[in-house]
């Protein structure tokens, strides 16, 4: 048996059980014989990690004086192995035996019982072993049923150090080790502490690593674990963020539920899940689904919100995990059915388009929602109303990333996958809290660095991912531009431009060049809080890298200089050529799970399918020829201008589908009035949101376990998701309800399956040009893809040119301008606003989810622990939190990695909505909210007796 | 911030996943310097230790729950430890044991435990009172010194005797053979020469040839290169390390110094134990001399001393070297072998503190002087550590090869002149040989064919009287206690047969039930374990099972005898 050797690198043979091999030097004697088909068995050893060879089962005779560990002991010239001689037989199963007597007795197994994979009982029933044979028992040395997803059983463990690996060198969340030494040692999270009162973020990797009951998934929403053979599996695809995991969920059909998950072989997150993949999916399951249609009762006419929550006056404290009171709101619907509905909800919409014109209807589609659906949203609000008013919340997290992308490069999609990390020398991660938002993303930053990559992090709040920085930049809020043109200024003095790249590649360098001249690093210092020689570091470093790459989030994005925070970093790759190659470029992580797809679907107001301009002649001929309807010559508007114009008069009709705007909109006070102003809105949801509150017809609608359709992740990648569970009740499928109402607006649509629709897109998008359900596979596949048959598709883009008219990228230089509300002696606080990694967005998701609304069900104010002492403000307190718009009380956190002066509040909990807070500025280009920036005060709530008793949503202050 | 042996580094064919070791220099001194100022370790200290450091607080509990050193209570007043490990417990270590904790057991001003051997057993049974070594008659005393916080330090034993290995007149140790190999003059591929020529053999266990081992390092091609004194003898009846420390801090230092040059090793250390500090302070007081001599001036040979945080299997070199990195102090799997990848993954020569000792002399008088001290056969010069049941337990400088007889008589003949029942040549991990084997010399070669072997160099004498089965249980107690717990067959194996042993010595019965049992425990903790600790654990109880316990008839069986690991480097 030969195996291939690498070419040029030097082999060594030997023979293993008789069979002479060639194998690279270096290769260990258990995959030299596996190659030869011989199975060694092992219990510490996982091809997923490296090996540590301390269970000893793999142990072969190599002819010396003692046995090697066959899964760690590299191959050499002439060795002479056994592995499978009776003396190495015998002392395996003595091996297993001394393990076995320090198990559970099988029948309270916490895996037998489960999943019933223990492997160390396999290897017991192999070799013929009972529990109790002589050798003295041991057992109670403890169980931890703290988390609320995962049990530990000590004595089930047998430290083969399976999830530590896991824990640290695939996910890096560096929480579990050994404890202990000699036969008491242990495993152990923290320093011994319980794993639910530990850093653990329960992404259940080590659960996934365990070869016995040691670590197992509890039931959730008491549907039991069983055996994978006895429960139906799904290949899918996480519901949650933009990374995109490809996952399994093992279905028990008799319940219609899933039982749970297991991440599955994908390029881009190979079989790792975050706490939300793999323990978050059963909202689909919640008894609060929507099943039956809803049209609001003539009574509860005029319109505003139908909650005390709502309406912002609450009477008596939510409690934690707070959602919409069903009791409150529904009351106010009457229950109709789907014919009725339809007519009403296509009846008011033409009746208001026919009187007010087409602008006076506009769209909100989902991010969330598949690509057929977007594409399909975006033609009936296009062709069948004649407006390009349909937006979604693409707006609210990169759209000024994507401005100034397609400005840059021609393309508002990343230049490469995340997973290039592993071939750059450097990367920049800029305003992303990557370890909470994109968590199996960051597993690969972590990753990377660990193998040589210099990571440099920027970002005013140290995130967890700091932790693992090389260099970390705490730069003062809203000062990104000073900081980037403070390193390019720096780039350009040590000449570590790349001169050939600038001349071929790039145009408007002498302009940006003469603007970042006034940013010395001595004055970027100034400005951002960062020292000169740090600058001058980070440049270096990035100058001198062979490939570097940059990551940015939301803290980019979300300012009003969003759109300038974007053109700095675009300009650093680009002036370095550091995009175009593997290892290089710019990579935007996308927010929610289809994001990219929504958006190249078309539903953004300025761009048809594919960014291809309303505004250009040549693309709206091209779609009004496709879908035969005369459409719109103007862009639409945006979803923070559609919300003006409706306080206007402008817009009157609106159809959601799928969006809650009210807690996800800056300035929820004015999303009140807004709301309420509208003619008629129809609400298409799985819950009843806060925005269902304010509708005329609600629409029960299919979550996304209960459908089929593609999905495009951070990567490009597009993904099947498959339907997993049958809708409850009378909900159906968006895209059929979106057909339906468009038949019935004269818009026929008639497709069979998401595969037809899929069809009609890829035939209107040049870039998702020969992809199709048949050949997207189980992993997907990534756009562009000139070969989708057999290729995985295309990694890095812009080699050789950009997607700019003349194929060059266009420099902008930006200067660099304060935020909009600057703190001043009144608000001194500047607030900064964003998510946790166990909620999503407004929470009507994660909140119903049994383990992570029970991790992280409360809303909190982070504040620096000195700012804290010096307000007399203890952990725990109740804080009440004032801007120019609102005012919320929530408890305080003291968190060391907000800076004095800063406080940082996330955006999910209605009963503390941080967007009461929030400004509506918006950034000129992208016309994205200033999230990350405004200026509040923080005050002591006062005991409990005194303080208001509403948590909630109030009216504004000024 | 990447340490020493971060991210980047393509690791060497055989080196094991780092599983929980954590990139990054060491938190060791960290940790150390919080217990020197609070006396413990408050979590609060240490949580900030993980945010400042940005390191993983699970990297925090594996080292201060590994480390006996470090404490995470708030220390009473008097710490006061026992051993009765095997020499101390021939001394009626346990039934002093038992008194002392009767006596102090419930004083709320005394924290009682019992520690492994504490590299005393000449004043066995030895106990320390706020880390002060002393005698178990001197306990009452210096408890209560301690209670009023006055307990003196001890100062290392000397006994002005000048060995035969120091070539050295006292007041002339100029380091002259260190200066002249700095000088070139012998050239390092001369010194390898005369060692290789020598025959020396590393002193601390494993036998490696010494020459065989320099000449590996001086090859290698990576750079930096380090190197390591081992001095943290720690076995049961093994003290001779702490006594050429006292007596000859010089030619330890020479030795290692001449080996750093002769390898292109810069920066060596003395990994010696916590528990010698009266001889790390000696070691101390010779660098600086060192220093001060300007013998270092103008190279970039840099050394110092390193204070183990405690456990005998830091004397395993790739454990101690896990510790030097920062981490728990667990073997690692070999190959690669220090010699190659060694310290933050560099070549390192590691040799013990008796190897390094003998080097000076060779270098100046040659191997065939060298050669002709041994008798017998026998090859150089040895340390003895002998103790137990013995008239005077001491250390012995003896030529290679004279018998067990010959070194008791040194030693001023069995205790009481009673009759000899057994011993172990080699420390805890050697096999018990019995009054047969006294005209056994004292070498590798015939140790091992009698069924034992040299190990490290202390022989521990057990007369006539004594519960030989119970003897090899309180050898096997000692290695489970310090078994590391990384592997599997030492790990539990070790606990298991412990406790069939522990009940079966309790019981009264012989274990002839239990032996098949033990024979297969044995051959898989000797044939599966990581690293020499589990390979040996099982070694010294099994030959004496079989026997009638504690009658004059009572003699060890011992095992066929192995073949050398020529592959160790220990």
């Amino acid at each position: 048996v030969a195996v291939t050797a690498p070419p040029a690198s030097r082999t060594v043979t030997l023979t293993i059980d008789g069979h002479e091999l060639t194998v690279p030097e270096g290769t260990t004697i258990w995959d030299a014989a596996k190659e030869a088909g011989i199975e060694i068995p092992v219990l510490c050893h996982d091809e997923r990690y490296d090996p540590v060879g301390v269970c000893r089962m793999c142990v072969v005779d190599v002819g010396a004086r003692v046995y090697a560990a066959a899964c760690v002991r590299p191959c050499e010239e002439g060795m002479e192995v056994k592995t499978e001689t009776p003396e190495v037989e015998q002392r395996r199963a003595t091996l297993t035996q001394l393990l076995l007597v320090d198990q559970p007795p099988t029948e309270d197994d916490p895996k037998e019982t489960t999943t019933a994979d223990n492997e160390l009982l396999e290897l017991a029933r192999r070799y013929g072993l009972q529990r109790e044979d002589g050798i003295p028992l041991a057992y109670g040395r403890g169980e931890d049923h703290s988390n609320p997803v995962i049990s530990v059983n000590h004595d089930a463990c047998i430290l083969c150090d399976r999830c530590v690996r896991a824990c640290d060198d695939i996910q890096g969340n560096d929480v579990i080790g050994r404890s202990g030494k000699g036969y008491a040692a242990r495993i152990a999270f923290d320093l011994n502490d319980p794993m639910g009162e530990s850093s653990c973020v329960t992404c259940g990797e080590c659960v996934a690593a365990c070869p016995t009951g040691a670590l197992v998934n509890k039931p959730i929403r008491d549907v039991p674990i069983r055996p994978r053979s006895e429960l139906d599996s799904v290949e899918t695809v996480c519901p949650y963020c933009g990374v995109g995991c490809a996952l399994t969920y093992h279905v028990d059909r008799e319940r219609n539920a899933i039982s749970f998950a297991d991440g599955r072989e994908q390029p881009g997150s190979h079989r790792r899940l975050c706490v939300k993949g793999r323990y978050g999916w059963d909202y689909a399951q919640s008894p609060q689904r929507l099943t039956t249609p809803l049209i609001r009762r003539e009574e509860s006419y005029p319109k505003g919100p139908l909650s005390s929550d709502v309406r912002g006056e609450g009477r008596g404290r939510r409690k934690p995990g707070g959602i919409v009171s069903y009791d409150e709101v529904l009351p106010h619907f009457r229950e109709a059915s789907w014919d009725e509905v339809l007519d009403l909800v296509a009846g008011r919409l033409t009746a208001i388009h026919g009187e007010h014109g087409p602008g006076s209807i506009a769209g909100f589609g989902s991010a969330k929602c598949s690509n057929e659906e977007a594409y399909l949203f975006q033609k009936l609000i296009r062709a069948g109303f004649g407006t390009n008013n349909v937006d979604h919340c693409t707006r609210l997290c990169h759209a000024s990333s994507v401005a100034a992308l397609f400005e840059g490069v021609g393309s508002g999609a990343v230049s490469t996958t995340y997973g290039d990390i592993v071939n750059s020398d450097v990367a920049i991660l800029a305003g992303t809290n990557t370890t909470a938002n994109h968590p199996v993303a960051s597993s690969f930053f972590k990753q990377a660095r660990r193998r040589g990559t210099t990571l440099i992090v920027v970002d005013p709040r140290r995130e967890k991912i700091a932790d693992h920085a090389d260099i970390y930049c705490q730069i003062k809020p809203g000062t990104d531009v000073a900081f980037y043109n403070g390193v390019m200024h720096e780039v350009i003095r040590l000449d570590l431009v790349d001169r050939e790249f600038i001349t071929q590649r790039v145009t408007n360098y002498g302009e940006l060049a003469k603007v970042v001249r006034q940013y010395p690093p001595e004055r970027a210092a100034q400005i951002c809080g960062i020292k000169a020689d740090t600058i001058r570091e980070v440049a270096r470093l990035w100058g001198e890298a062979g490939a570097a790459i940059i990551f940015w989030g939301m803290g980019i994005s979300q300012h009003t200089t969003g759109t300038d925070n974007a053109r700095c970093l675009i300009a650093l790759c680009s002036i370095t050529g550091q995009v175009g190659r593997q290892g290089t470029g710019l990579h935007p992580l996308r927010g929610q799970n289809n994001v990219q797809g929504a958006s190249d679907s078309g539903l953004i107001p300025m761009f048809y399918p594919d960014y291809q301009l309303v505004t250009l002649d040549e693309a709206r001929e091209r779609f009004e020829t496709a879908w035969g309807r005369e459409l719109d010559h103007e862009r639409g508007l945006t979803v923070t201008e559609i919300m003006g114009s409706a306080l206007k008069g402008g817009v009157r009709g609106m159809y959601m589908m799928g969006e809650n705007p009210f807690l996800s909109d800056p300035n929820v006070n004015k999303v009140r009035k807004a709301l309420a102003t509208l003619e008629f809105l129809a609400v298409q949801d799985i819950f009843l949101t806060e925005t269902a509150e304010f509708a005329d017809v609600v629409l029960p609608a299919s979550s996304y376990m209960e459908k089929e359709g593609t999905y495009t992740n951070t990567d490009r990648r597009v993904q099947i998701g498959r339907k997993v569970l049958d809708p409850p009740g009378e909900a159906r499928e968006d895209w059929r309800i979106v057909c339906d109402v468009a038949t019935r607006i004269g818009l026929p649509m008639e497709y069979d399956s998401p595969r037809e629709i899929f069809d009609e897109l890829v035939s209107l998008m040049p870039n998702y040009a020969g992809l199709s359900y048949d050949n997207l596979s189980a992993a997907g596949k990534l756009y562009p893809n000139p070969d989708p048959e057999h290729s995985d598709g295309t990694v890095v883009l812009f080699d050789e040119q950009f997607g700019t008219d003349d194929g060059k990228a266009h420099l902008v230089p930006a200067e660099w301008l304060p935020a909009k509300e600057l703190p001043d002696e009144e608000f001194p606080f500047v607030l900064n606003t964003g998510r946790l990694l166990e909620h999503w967005h407004t929470g009507s998701m994660t909140r119903r989810s049994y383990a992570l609304d029970t991790i992280a069900p409360d809303a909190h104010v982070y504040l620096n622990p000195d700012d804290a002492e010096a307000m007399g403000i203890a952990e725990g307190d109740y804080v009440r939190i004032t801007s120019r718009r609102g005012s919320i009380e929530l408890a305080a956190k003291l968190s060391f990695r907000d800076t004095p002066g800063t406080c940082f509040i996330p955006f999910h909990f209605r009963e503390a909505a941080a967007n009461v807070l929030t400004i509506d500025e918006i950034d000129p280009t992208g016309k994205i909210p200033e999230f990350k920036f405004c200026a509040v005060k923080v005050e002591r709530a006062g005991p409990q007796e005194e303080r208001s008793e509403s948590a909630g949503v109030r009216e504004g202050a000024g | 911030m990447a340490g020493p042996n971060g991210g980047g580094q393509q690791p060497a064919p055989g080196v094991e996943a780092r599983a929980g070791r954590f990139p990054g220099p060491s938190l060791i001194p960290k940790l150390n310097a919080i217990q020197r100022e609070h006396g413990w370790l408050p979590r609060e200290e240490l949580v900030k230790v993980s945010r400042d450091e940005r390191r993983p607080l699970y990297e925090i509990e594996g080292l201060i729950s590994f480390y006996p050193h470090f404490r995470t209570e708030l220390p009473r007043k008097v710490e006061l430890t026992v051993c009765q490990d095997l020499s101390c417990w021939l001394h009626g270590g346990e039934e002093r044991l038992a008194e002392l904790r009767a006596r102090y057991g419930d004083d709320i001003e005394v924290e009682f435990h019992e520690v492994s051997c504490l590299g005393r057993c000449d004043i066995a049974p030895a106990v320390a009172v706020n880390e002060r070594p002393a005698p178990a008659a001197d306990t009452e005393r210096l408890v209560e010194e301690a209670r009023d916080g006055r307990v003196s330090a001890a100062s290392a034993r000397l006994s002005g005797e000048r060995w035969a290995n120091d070539p050295y007149e006292p007041d002339a140790r100029d380091y002259r053979l260190l200066r002249a190999v700095l000088e070139g003059t012998p050239a390092g591929e001369e010194v390898v020469g005369r060692l290789k020529e020598s025959g020396l053999r590393g002193m601390g266990g494993a036998g490696f040839p010494t020459g065989t081992k320099w000449e590996l390092v001086a090859k290698q091609e990576a750079r930096p290169k380090y190197a390591i004194c081992n001095a943290d003898e720690s076995e049961p009846g093994t003290f001779k390390d702490r006594q050429i420390m006292a007596e000859q801090p010089h030619l330890v230092l020479e030795g290692m110094l001449i080996g750093m040059a002769v390898t292109g090793a810069d920066e060596g250390w003395v990994f010696i134990r916590h528990e010698y500090g009266p001889e790390e302070e000696v070691l101390r007081e010779e660098i600086e001399r060192l220093r001060g001599l300007g013998v270092l001036d103008g190279t970039d040979l840099k050394i110092d001393v390193f204070v183990s945080p405690g456990g005998y299997i830091l004397g395993e070199e790739s454990a101690l070297i896990e510790c030097m990195e920062g981490h728990r102090g667990e073997p690692r799997n070999k190959p690669p072998f220090p010699g190659v990848y060694g310290l933050w993954g560099k070549p390192t020569l590691m040799n013990s503190v008796e190897t390094f000792a003998h080097v000076p002399v060779i270098v100046e008088r040659g191997a065939e002087w060298w050669k002709a001290q041994g008798v017998r056969d026998g090859t150089g010069l040895k340390f003895f550590a002998v103790s137990g049941h013995v008239e005077r337990a001491d250390v012995y400088c003896v030529p290679m090869g004279t018998t067990t007889r010959e070194l008791i008589e040194l030693a001023g003949g069995v205790s009481g002149g009673a009759e000899l029942l057994a011993f172990q040549p080699g420390g805890a991990s050697s096999n018990f040989l019995g009054p047969d084997d006294l005209d056994v010399p004292l070498d590798f070669g015939p140790l091992q064919e009698a069924g034992s072997m040299l190990g490290s160099g202390a022989l521990t004498v057990i007369a006539e009287g004594t519960d030989l089965l119970a003897a090899g249980t309180n050898v096997l107690r000692f290695f489970r206690n310090e078994s590391c717990g990384k592997c599997v067959p030492c790990r539990v194996g070790s606990h298991k047969a412990h406790e069939m042993l522990t009940e079966a010595v309790a019981t009264g019965n012989g274990p002839a039930d239990l032996e098949d049992r033990l024979t297969e425990l044995e051959a898989t903790l000797r044939l599966t374990s990581i690293c020499g600790l589990g390979q040996v654990a099982l070694g010294p109880v099994m030959s004496v099972i079989g026997m009638e316990r504690g009658g004059t008839e009572a003699r060890p069986h011992p095992r066929p005898a192995r073949p050398p690991d020529n592959a160790s480097g220990s």
